[in-house]
């Protein structure tokens, strides 16, 4: 039968123009690549907080794929007291500049600075990230928070032996405070990619909200060591006893320190 | 970890010899050992470093591959140490008059550094294909080993400067370390030495 009825070719008319393609509806999602969990190794559950360690350096889309999940509360749990954990160890390594009260002073400092930045910036993230289109529960946002502090703390633990060899070397609370501050934002820069990466998953369409909570994050948690200072020198009292914005008590390092090298070059 | 004592061991001790026989045989363990405490101290930092920009080694490979950079760094040095050698006769030796602006000094300590540079930047670059197969991308091998050389870089700075003096200190007798080690750091001083020159 198609032998003798053959269907002719379609042939499109020569003089009828090509449609243009139709754009579509909507932003698509950032997230271009394949989704979450088609790789079996992915579903595999996270039993412990060692592995979330590992899961996070080596197959973040696992992690990723598991604080999607129902009962995931633990996971993010075990998350962050490793977060904490890593904290107070880089704390005490801060510490040993100073030494004395500082050894637990700083510690507590650090990982209880971090914290409260994390808890007060938490309510804009879950806001901004709703804006950006992100499909999100506030527990896979809360999940991801965790992954962006436990990344950080674990980065700022690989750094503590650099820190700790020029703590014990140099004298000078500016050379000490920068450097931290350069190990802080670096470590910060990975745990915001980690998060970027998790949130292409959530259907977002735009990194932009994320962007301006990072900023926000950063300087909440810089005002936040200028709350709770003194960090690396020592004082009389455990807070503050004067209310300062960063950038003034930066300045007011920056000069003490001056102060003292001229001192110095005096002598 | 033999290559790197006796390769970097040998080109201390002929930076030492300048010097004294006693700084030849403490450089000769303090070059090795800047070389392994770095490496050592960003074992975590470098293992941490390698899977978060796309090279999925665990500690004890990225531990090694740093080793093996810093083993091919230390056999050019050995295998400099005659030139280094060479250059040491042919310097005036120290004497009572010779101060830190001394010209044979600086001709000294600026040779010298050039063959670490030299052979440093050798050892990353035999490093470089490695790190590019093992990732399977030529972008991700080249940021994890700027990323390491960057840490490396930090720390082995400040280690050299702990252990310092490596071919002299004037005034000071010979010691295996320098009164002074834990007194400032590289960094600071290279700053406030910038500083001096821009600012006056």
């Amino acid at each position: 039968m198609n032998e003798n009825n053959p269907v002719p070719p379609m042939i499109p008319p020569a003089d009828r123009p090509t449609p243009p393609p139709v754009p579509p509806l909507a932003t698509p999602p950032l997230a271009g690549n394949r989704p979450l969990g088609d790789d079996p190794a992915e579903r595999v559950a996270i039993p412990h907080a060692f592995a979330a360690i590992e899961a996070l350096l080596r197959h973040p889309r696992r992690l990723m794929f598991q604080l999607r999940q129902p009962g995931s509360g633990k996971l993010i749990g075990g998350m962050l007291f490793v977060a904490l954990a890593c904290a107070a160890v880089y704390g005490v390594v801060a510490g040993t500049f100073s030494g004395h009260e500082q050894l637990w002073a700083a510690p507590v400092k650090i990982a209880a600075g971090l914290f409260i930045s994390a808890t007060i910036c938490l309510p804009s993230l879950y806001i901004f990230t709703c804006l950006s289109g992100s499909q999100a529960r506030l527990a896979e946002v809360c999940g991801l928070l965790a992954g962006l502090l436990m990344l950080m703390t674990i980065l700022l633990v690989g750094f503590a032996p650099v820190a700790w060899i020029f703590s014990q070397s140099t004298s000078s609370i500016a050379w000490m405070g920068f450097l931290h501050l350069v190990f802080w934002f670096v470590a910060m820069l990975f745990g915001v990619r980690f998060m970027q990466n998790g949130f292409a998953h959530t259907n977002a369409k735009s990194h932009a909200g994320l962007n301006v909570w990072v900023i926000i994050f950063l300087l909440v948690a810089v005002q936040m060591t200028t709350a709770l200072r003194p960090i690396l020198g020592r004082s009389d009292t455990f807070f503050p006893t004067e209310k300062q914005f960063f950038l003034a008590h930066w300045a007011d390092c920056l000069k003490q320190q001056d102060g003292e090298n001229n001192a110095r070059g005096r002598n | 970890m033999i290559a790197v004592v006796v390769g970097a061991g040998s080109y201390g001790a002929v930076m030492g010899s300048w010097r004294d026989p006693w700084q030849a045989v403490y450089t000769g363990i303090k070059l090795p050992l800047v070389m392994l405490l770095t490496t050592a101290g960003n074992g975590l930092l470098n293992g941490m470093l390698a899977p978060l920009l796309g090279l999925n080694l665990t500690f004890r490979q990225s531990f090694t591959m740093v080793l093996i950079s810093f083993a091919v760094t230390s056999i050019v040095l050995g295998a400099l140490s005659p030139v280094a050698w060479f250059i040491v006769y042919n310097t005036p030796p120290l004497a009572a008059g010779t101060t830190i602006k001394s010209p044979e000094y600086a001709v000294l300590q600026l040779t010298l550094a050039v063959f670490v540079a030299l052979a440093g930047v050798i050892g990353n670059v035999r490093l470089l294909p490695l790190l590019r197969q093992w990732s399977g991308s030529a972008r991700a091998g080249l940021h994890v080993l700027l990323a390491w050389l960057a840490v490396n870089l930090f720390m082995g700075s400040q280690i050299s400067w702990v252990l310092r003096p490596f071919i002299w200190e004037a005034n000071k007798p010979v010691a295996f370390i320098g009164s002074d080690c834990f007194q400032g750091s590289f960094f600071e001083t290279v700053f406030n030495a910038v500083c001096r020159i821009t600012f006056g």
